[in-house]
């Protein structure tokens, strides 16, 4: 070997491959396996790709799986970086290399559309596809579709909840008027008055400003991820003034340009906020960390941006999906539709904390009893709104907190006309990514 | 081989030698081809035949998220990338500002550290070696040390600061970091280049301008730098080049963050993040423009001095 | 002129040698210090560790992420380096001993190459690379590795070749060796030390890129250690890999140290004859 294959180009790719699979092999007995052999019997091995999750519950729903499916199949985790950036990154580095050791994929909810229009992912066979429909809450199940086709199964998902404290305040704001007015009070007379919220240039503004958005009546884009809407009833305008208000105001805490759920967090604990908009993460945490503050902490539904329209909060959350190159895709679907199982999805809420999809698990008293604000949290889950829906989100998302950020240098009425034309152009890949 | 001797030669041995062009020259020269082929062709093959194809994809809508979607787009994408000022010139701005000042910087360190190396009376290949090391060492694992050295809460260069200051989170501040990493890596590349030219100095013309009264300044200005030239050149061009195309230390140190985007991060990104391949061709054909100018401009300023130049008269 | 040394200058001397012995240190004795701290320590800011565990090495070889890495980096490096000096081989041989047109072109194109931006590559690369199935094996990064170590090692090649005084292949032929034994006996050991010093230095090239490695690799069929360090997890998501990270970094500067002690001299004299005699 050797000189040989030096000059690469010249030879056909499998035998190039070939002469680095021997070399590889050379030096180590574990090079370029093909993955797991499908053929014969005993049971696929199914590769989950998904983010590493901290308390194990996936883990235990993927052996109780395995053990379930009677030979049919064995899930193997993968754990994906820790960052979502990263995670996509992977993962469509590796399908648009058409590598098949993928089986099930856990995409954020934002990303299906990407992974469907690039043919990424495989669409649920119909039948399949009305039994993961039945009973799971529609906004997550608008995330998993695109063109109409239903491309993933809806995993577990998260929304953000008003919590404030009962010994600085009466009662909860409806508006962000209201709550901006208030802050402003507690200013004057010397007590904490920080709204906490997501201000960093990351994904967390981004989903700030689209709950702003869909709550004045508007939207980022289009459902078929074509046209840019904010214009629409001037949701767009209204919600960049809340941001500008709030920037503005005695409320806005000095960090907020650096400012993530963790932050936020960490502020309210230390006292030095009424408000703080954020999942319901914070309230074990606060239980364990400051009992004090704890016992004053509350929940409210998320602040309208006027006062007759309903608030439509944004959705977060994991859908599952096959590799549209998986070589078991039948394993792989029947495989989803286990772990999605309404006993795991209570194990990933009470024992990892991510509130599950299915509507009918809400209602029963045992997980009412470990997660109080139930109520609340299902019926802004029910009404919840959805990212921008296009192939394009990542860029869309790194414009909308590029271009507004600081969120002191927001400018709604200079602002707008940018952040369409940025927008118009991301999905239409004309744009350069911040 | 000097360029006189070159010049003289080559155009009347030339007729004369070919009219006898013996079997063995002939055979020579096919020799010299056969050897140089196979190398040739490898470079060729994995420079030039990518680039055009960079071009190609660089007309495109080419958007892995939108694949129904590709089509001929003329020169849209490059319009996409120079009509963005505050990205792509931003970026371009950055690189540039890093590659002057490192450059500059690592030119007057690396000519203090040639002029030890080749004058140093003590520990001569102590020296070299410890020189040596930067030049060798992996960027990535030198930019973890310093990204850990001004991590506040780890490290020690951080903890000289005042408290809650984290400096790779301030555009100026992390470029100077930066600038400080890309210095401390390939001021020895530099001064080993430099370090040949000094070589080439003959110890007889120093001491005859120090007989003339020169002092060591006038000599160092007036004989040594004079002769170094064409080693400088070499040196600066390199250097500029490479400085240029800065990545590494930037991806571990900010990844881009606080402004501090290279044009190559950029296009890492357009890549990665956007799977535009359109737009990050675009980018990329722009960077070998760039660098191509780079060369151009240095080869006109500095004269015919470049390395591998035909002499001509 | 060292007879007239005063002892000021004696001192200055000394002084210069050990600015610059400190200022390469500081860093690399940085990482080291970092990689023995104990976890619990490592958010000292100490220059020196307080408290000394092998941990983060024990930690980073019993993962596959670390050694897969190690074997890719050792494997890729090694074989785009034999490939590169062979083809190099010829190339300077030609460049240094025979008359042929193109080959300043050659010299001069050899350059342009080794100026190339390596991002303008990756770009087309990896979507050839996707499309014809290179992208994340060995030959995917090999190939552009014997690319850029191509034009330095026919550069330092034909500056050693030079220097090789090739009569004595005649006169050992006239002394009755046959042209086989004089080329082996004669010729091989002259032109040896320069073949590996631009081996080194190939190898170093390939052992210290990041833009390819990172860029066409995605998993650990082919991810080399720098690549690889930029994915390494702490034990939780908010925890920091820092001693992991500079433990692997130690390691993969380890072989650097060795190989730059054991050729010092050639390796200064490889980087400059190239810049001179071009």
């Amino acid at each position: 070997m050797g000189l040989d294959h030096g000059g690469g180009q010249r030879r056909t790719p499998a035998r190039v491959l070939a002469a680095g699979c021997i070399a590889a092999l050379a030096l180590s007995a574990a090079a370029c396996g093909s993955g797991p052999s499908a053929g014969g019997s005993g049971p696929v091995t199914l590769a989950w790709y998904i983010f590493p999750e901290p308390s194990g519950s996936f883990a235990k729903a993927a052996a109780e799986c395995s053990k379930d499916s009677n030979g049919e199949y064995r899930i193997d985790i993968h754990n994906l970086p820790a960052s979502a950036d990263g995670q996509r990154e992977e993962m469509a580095r590796r399908l648009a290399a058409g590598d098949t050791s993928l089986d099930i994929l856990g995409l954020d909810v934002t990303w299906t559309p990407e992974f469907a229009e690039a043919h990424w992912i495989a669409p649920w066979p119909a039948q399949q596809a009305a039994q993961i429909r039945k009973g799971t809450l529609k906004p997550m199940l608008d995330t998993a579709t695109w063109n109409g086709k239903l491309y993933s199964a809806p995993f577990n998902t998260n929304t953000q909840l008003l919590w404030w404290r009962n010994d600085l305040v009466d009662h909860p704001p409806k508006t962000w008027h209201e709550m901006l007015s208030v802050a402003a009070r507690l200013a004057k007379q010397g007590k904490p008055h920080y709204v906490e919220i997501q201000g960093a240039q990351y994904e967390g503004y981004t989903v700030w400003f689209n709950t702003l958005v869909n709550s004045a009546g508007g939207k980022i884009v289009s459902d078929n991820g074509r046209r840019v809407l904010l214009d629409k009833n001037n949701a767009g305008l209204k919600a960049l003034r809340v941001i500008y208000d709030l920037a503005h105001s005695p409320a806005a805490d000095p960090s907020l340009p650096v400012q993530m759920e963790d932050q936020n967090r960490l502020a309210f604990e230390a006292g030095k906020a009424p408000f703080e908009l954020n999942y319901p993460f914070v309230y074990p945490s606060a239980k364990a960390d400051v009992p004090k503050i704890f016992k004053h902490m509350r929940w409210a539904p998320y602040p309208r941006v006027e006062a007759d329209r309903p608030v439509h909060v944004t959705i977060g959350g994991i859908d599952l999906a096959v590799s549209a190159l998986s070589q078991h895709k039948k394993e792989a679907f029947d495989a989803i539709r286990c772990l999605r199982a309404p006993k795991h999805e209570v194990t990933n809420a009470v024992k990892g904390g991510l509130p599950p999809v299915l509507t009918s698990i809400y209602h029963r008293k045992s997980f009412q009893k470990v997660y109080p604000f139930w109520k609340d949290i299902l019926h802004e889950l029910q009404t919840a709104s959805i990212r921008a829906k296009t192939p394009a989100y990542q860029s869309v998302s790194l414009e909308i907190s590029y271009t507004l950020s600081p969120p002191d240098s927001v400018d709604p009425k200079a602002d707008l006309p940018l952040l369409k034309t940025r927008i118009d152009d991301a999905i239409n890949s004309r744009g350069l990514v911040p | 081989m000097s360029q006189a001797e070159v010049a003289a030669e080559a155009p009347v041995a030339e007729p004369r030698r070919r009219r006898v062009l013996s079997e063995r020259a002939r055979a020579e020269r096919k020799l010299g081809w056969l050897l140089c082929f196979p190398a040739a062709l490898v470079m060729v093959a994995v420079t030039a035949y990518p680039i055009g194809y960079a071009v190609y994809l660089s007309l495109e809508r080419y958007d892995l998220r939108f694949p129904a979607n590709t089509a001929f787009v003329g020169l849209a994408n490059y319009w996409t990338v120079l009509k963005s000022v505050d990205l792509w010139w931003r970026a371009f701005g950055v690189t540039t500002l890093i590659t002057v000042v490192s450059v500059g910087v690592e030119f007057v360190l690396g000519m203090a550290v040639a002029l030890v190396m080749y004058r140093t009376l003590y520990g001569r290949g102590l020296i070299r070696t410890s020189v040596l090391i930067p030049y060798g060492i992996v960027t990535v694992a030198a930019a973890f040390s310093w990204q850990y050295a001004w991590t506040p809460g780890i490290g020690y260069l951080a903890n000289l600061l005042p408290s809650g200051t984290a400096p790779l989170t301030g555009t100026w501040s992390a470029i100077g970091i930066i600038i400080l990493a890309e210095v401390w890596k390939t001021t020895p590349f530099m001064s080993l280049l430099l370090l040949a030219g000094l070589s080439l100095v003959p110890d007889g013309l120093l001491d005859a301008a120090k007989v003339d009264g020169a002092n060591a300044w006038q000599r160092f200005t007036r004989v040594t730098l004079p002769i170094m030239k064409p080693a400088i050149l070499v040196a600066l061009l390199f250097r500029t080049l490479d400085a240029f195309r800065i990545f590494d230390n930037i991806f571990i140190l900010t990844h881009g963050a606080a402004n501090t985007r290279s044009v190559s991060i950029l296009d890492y990104d357009q890549l990665f993040t956007a799977f535009n391949l359109g737009v990050g061709n675009a980018m990329s054909v722009l960077i070998v423009i760039a660098v191509a100018l780079i060369a151009f401009i240095y080869i006109k300023a500095f004269g015919t001095a470049a390395p591998g130049q035909e002499v001509r008269r | 002129m060292a007879l007239q040394t005063t002892g000021r200058q004696r001192w200055g001397w000394i002084g210069a040698d050990l600015l610059i012995i400190v200022i390469v240190a500081v860093p690399l004795w940085w990482l080291i210090s970092l990689s023995f701290k104990d976890p619990s320590t490592i958010t000292n800011g100490s220059f020196w560790p307080t408290k000394w565990t092998l941990d983060n090495y024990r930690g980073i070889f019993s993962t596959s992420l670390f050694t897969r890495a190690l074997i890719n980096s050792i494997g890729i490096g090694l074989i785009s380096t034999f490939i590169s000096v062979v083809l190099a081989s010829f190339a300077a041989y030609a460049i240094a001993r025979l008359e042929f047109p193109g080959k300043r072109v050659l010299i001069g194109a050899s350059l342009l190459i080794a100026m190339f931006p390596p991002i303008s590559l990756v770009t087309p690369l990896f979507n050839l690379w996707r499309i014809i199935g290179l992208f994340d094996t060995w030959p995917g990064l090999i190939i552009p590795y014997i690319t850029f170590s191509l034009p330095l090692s026919i550069y330092t090649l034909s500056a050693f070749f030079r220097e090789i005084p090739w009569e004595l292949e005649r006169a050992a032929q006239i002394d009755g060796a046959t042209p086989w034994q004089a080329f082996t006996r004669v010729i091989i050991p002259l032109a040896m030390p320069g073949v590996v010093t631009t081996a080194v230095l190939a190898f170093l090239y390939a052992w210290n890129d990041f833009v390819f490695a990172i860029s066409l690799t995605s998993t650990n069929n082919s991810r080399t250690v720098p690549a690889a360090l930029a994915f390494f997890t702490g034990a939780s998501q908010f925890e920091q890999p820092t001693g992991s990270i500079a433990a692997a970094a130690v390691i993969i500067t380890i072989p650097i140290i060795i190989l730059v002690m054991i050729f010092q001299r050639r390796i200064v004299a490889g980087l400059t004859a190239g810049a001179v005699k071009g």
